[in-house]
C-alpha cells in the first residue's frame, strides 16, 4: 500500500513536469509566446463579431457575441484536450519502452497541458464578460463544479480513444468527424431553446431531451446559466455529463489495464 | 537446442535466485492493416530460462538480433510474456539503465535531471537532494539551467549518464551504454560504473562483446536466436560463444577483440 502511493505520487509529479515542458514548448515555438493565450480568443471573438453582427446581422450585439463566445471556448477546451489526450500513447510509446510507467500518464500530460492553456482564456473571457455588462455573481461559486466536471468527461473520454487510437490510427479521422458533428450539436451556436420542444409523430422523444443526452450540450447551458442569466447551473445535465465521464473512465482503466503489457509489442510497419 | 549447464561456477550462490526466468518467449505484433503482407507475429524469444541471484553481476551475451534487449525489457517488467515466467522473489527495483530518453527540449537540465530521476523510479525529494551531485558528475556548468534543447549530444548524453548514477534501483539493467562522451568523460563514466559493479548491487549486462562481458561480470547466459545455450561461469560461457562464432565467422573475432 505505501508503494502504492509513492508510486501515485511520482507519477502525479511526472504530469507535472511533462505538463509544465509542454507549455513551455508550446510558448517558446512562437515569437509571442505566452501572448498567444490572449491573442487566441480576442481573435476569435473579431472572427464571431464579423460573421455574426456585420454579415448575419444577428441582434443582439455583444450579448450575442459573449454567448457564442462561452460555447465555442468551452467547446475547444473539450475537443482539443481530448484530441491531445487521444494521442497520449500512442506519439510516446518510444519512451514508455525504456521506463514501467501506467499507461494512462501520456494522455493526461496532453489533457493538463491544454487545460492550463483554457484555463487562462477562460480568466480572460470573464473579464470581457464583465466588460460586457455580465459581471460575477454568486452562482460563479458554481463554476469550479461545472470545470471539474467537464475535465473529468474529457480524461473519461480520451482514456480508452488512447488505447484505441495506439492499436487503429483510422480512430483519429474518425474522432475528429464526430466531433464537428458534436460542435453543431452541443449548441456552441445557438441555445438549447432554439431546439424545438416537438419532434415528427415518428420519433418517440421529443428533440429537447435527444439535444441534452450529450453531455456537451448540457455542459455549456450550464456556463450560460451562470455568466449570463445569473442563475445555477443544470444540475440534471452534470450528473448527466459526469456519468458519462465516470463510465468511460472505467471502461478505459479496463482497457488500459488489460494492454498494459502488450502495447508496446507492436511493431509497425 | 542442448542446454549445457556448466557446474563449476566458481562463485557461491545462496540457493533463492532473485529473479528467476523459465522457459520464456515473446513475439512482436505488426500494426493491423488490410494492406499489410507481412507475418502477423516475429518472435523475438522462443525458450529462455536462467536465474539471476542477489548481487551478482550477470552478463547477456549474444550476437545482434539474438533477443538481449527483449529480455531486457521482460526482466524490467515492461513487456509481458507469451510464454514461461518470470518470478521475482520479492517486490524489485528493476530498472533500465537508458540515458536521456524522456528528456524535454524545453526544460533546463536541472529539470529535466529531476523527471528522469522520476521517470527511473525515484521520487521528486531525492532527485532534488542530488542535483549538485549531478551538475558536478555531468560537467554542465552553466548549462545546466539552460533548456536541454540547446545541449549537444554529448552533454545530453552526460546529463543522462549522471542522473542515472543517482538512481540506485535493486537491480541496474545495462545495454551496451558504456563510453559516453568524450575520451575524458567515457573513462569517468567507466569508472563509476565499475564503482556500481563492485558494490553490493546486483547487474546485468548485455553485449555482443565477449571481452566486456568477461571483464565486468562473474557469471553469463548465453543466448542465440531466443534460446539459452549456455549459463554458467563468465569464462567457460565466454569460451564457448567466441569458438562458435569463429567456427561461423572467421572475421568476427576481430569485432568481438577490439584491443
Amino acid at each position: 500500500m505505501r508503494h502504492k502511493i509513492a508510486d501515485f505520487i511520482r507519477y502525479r509529479d511526472i504530469v507535472w513536469y511533462r505538463t509544465l515542458a509542454g507549455l513551455k514548448s508550446e510558448a517558446r515555438q512562437n515569437f509571442l509566446g505566452y501572448v498567444w493565450f490572449l491573442l487566441e480568443p480576442a481573435i476569435t471573438t473579431a472572427i464571431m463579431y464579423v460573421v455574426y453582427v456585420l454579415i448575419f446581422q444577428y441582434g443582439g450585439g455583444a450579448n450575442r457575441i459573449v454567448l457564442l463566445l462561452v460555447g465555442t471556448i468551452v467547446w475547444q477546451w473539450f475537443e482539443s484536450s481530448t484530441m491531445q489526450g487521444m494521442m497520449g500513447i500512442k506519439s510516446k510509446l518510444h519512451i514508455m519502452t525504456h521506463f514501467t510507467l501506467p499507461k494512462y500518464i501520456f494522455p493526461l500530460v496532453g489533457i493538463f497541458t491544454s487545460t492550463w492553456k483554457f484555463l487562462c482564456i477562460f480568466c480572460v473571457l470573464l473579464v470581457y464578460c464583465a466588460i460586457c455588462g455580465y459581471t460575477p455573481n454568486i452562482h460563479f461559486l458554481w463554476l469550479p463544479l461545472v470545470l471539474a466536471t467537464q475535465l473529468l468527461l474529457i480524461i473519461g473520454c480520451a482514456l480508452p480513444l488512447a488505447v484505441g487510437v495506439a492499436y487503429f490510427n483510422d480512430l483519429t479521422t474518425v474522432v475528429s468527424s464526430i466531433f464537428r458533428l458534436l460542435m453543431f450539436l452541443s449548441g456552441v451556436f445557438f441555445t438549447a431553446s432554439f431546439v424545438p420542444n416537438q419532434s415528427p409523430s415518428f420519433v418517440p422523444l421529443h428533440a429537447q431531451i435527444y439535444f441534452f443526452m450529450n453531455p456537451m450540450a448540457g455542459l455549456i447551458e450550464s456556463y450560460r446559466y451562470i455568466i449570463m442569466w445569473k442563475q445555477g447551473p443544470n444540475f440534471w445535465a452534470l450528473f448527466v455529463a459526469a456519468d458519462y465521464g465516470l463510465a468511460f473512465l472505467i471502461i478505459g482503466m479496463v482497457m488500459s489495464s488489460y494492454v498494459n503489457g502488450k502495447i508496446l509489442k507492436r511493431v509497425s510497419g | 537446442m542442448l542446454m549445457e549447464k556448466s557446474s563449476n561456477a566458481s562463485v557461491a550462490k545462496p540457493a533463492q535466485p532473485l529473479i528467476s526466468v523459465r522457459n520464456v518467449a515473446l513475439c512482436y505484433r505488426y500494426q493491423k492493416s488490410i494492406f499489410a503482407r507481412h507475418k502477423a507475429k516475429i518472435w523475438a524469444l522462443h525458450d529462455v530460462s536462467f536465474n539471476l541471484f542477489e548481487g551478482e553481476k550477470l552478463g547477456i551475451i549474444g550476437r545482434n538480433g539474438s533477443g538481449k534487449s527483449t529480455l531486457m525489457k521482460i526482466l524490467a517488467k515492461i513487456f509481458e510474456t507469451d510464454a514461461g515466467k518470470v518470478t521475482y522473489s520479492r517486490p524489485l527495483h528493476v530498472q533500465l539503465l537508458s540515458l536521456g530518453v524522456g528528456f524535454e527540449g524545453s526544460l533546463s537540465g536541472r529539470e529535466n535531471a529531476v523527471l528522469n530521476g522520476l521517470l527511473l523510479g525515484k521520487n521528486r525529494r531525492h532527485m532534488l537532494s542530488r542535483l549538485e551531485k549531478i551538475k558536478d558528475f555531468s560537467e554542465l556548468g552553466e548549462f545546466f539551467d539552460m533548456p536541454v534543447s540547446t545541449y549537444s549530444s554529448g552533454m545530453g548524453a552526460r546529463l543522462g549518464f549522471a542522473v542515472a548514477m543517482e538512481t540506485e534501483p535493486e537491480v541496474l539493467l545495462i545495454d551496451e551504454v558504456l563510453g559516453v562522451g568524450d575520451a575524458r568523460f567515457a573513462t569517468k563514466s567507466y569508472n563509476a560504473l565499475q564503482e556500481k559493479f563492485s558494490g553490493n548491487r546486483t547487474v546485468v549486462l548485455i553485449s555482443h562483446d565477449a571481452a566486456t562481458i568477461q571483464k565486468m561480470c562473474t557469471r553469463a547466459v548465453w543466448i542465440e536466436k531466443g534460446r539459452t545455450i549456455m549459463e554458467g561461469d563468465v569464462k567457460t560461457v565466454a569460451a564457448a560463444y567466441l569458438k562458435a562464432i569463429n567456427a561461423d565467422d572467421p572475421n568476427a573475432v576481430r569485432e568481438l577483440r577490439p584491443d
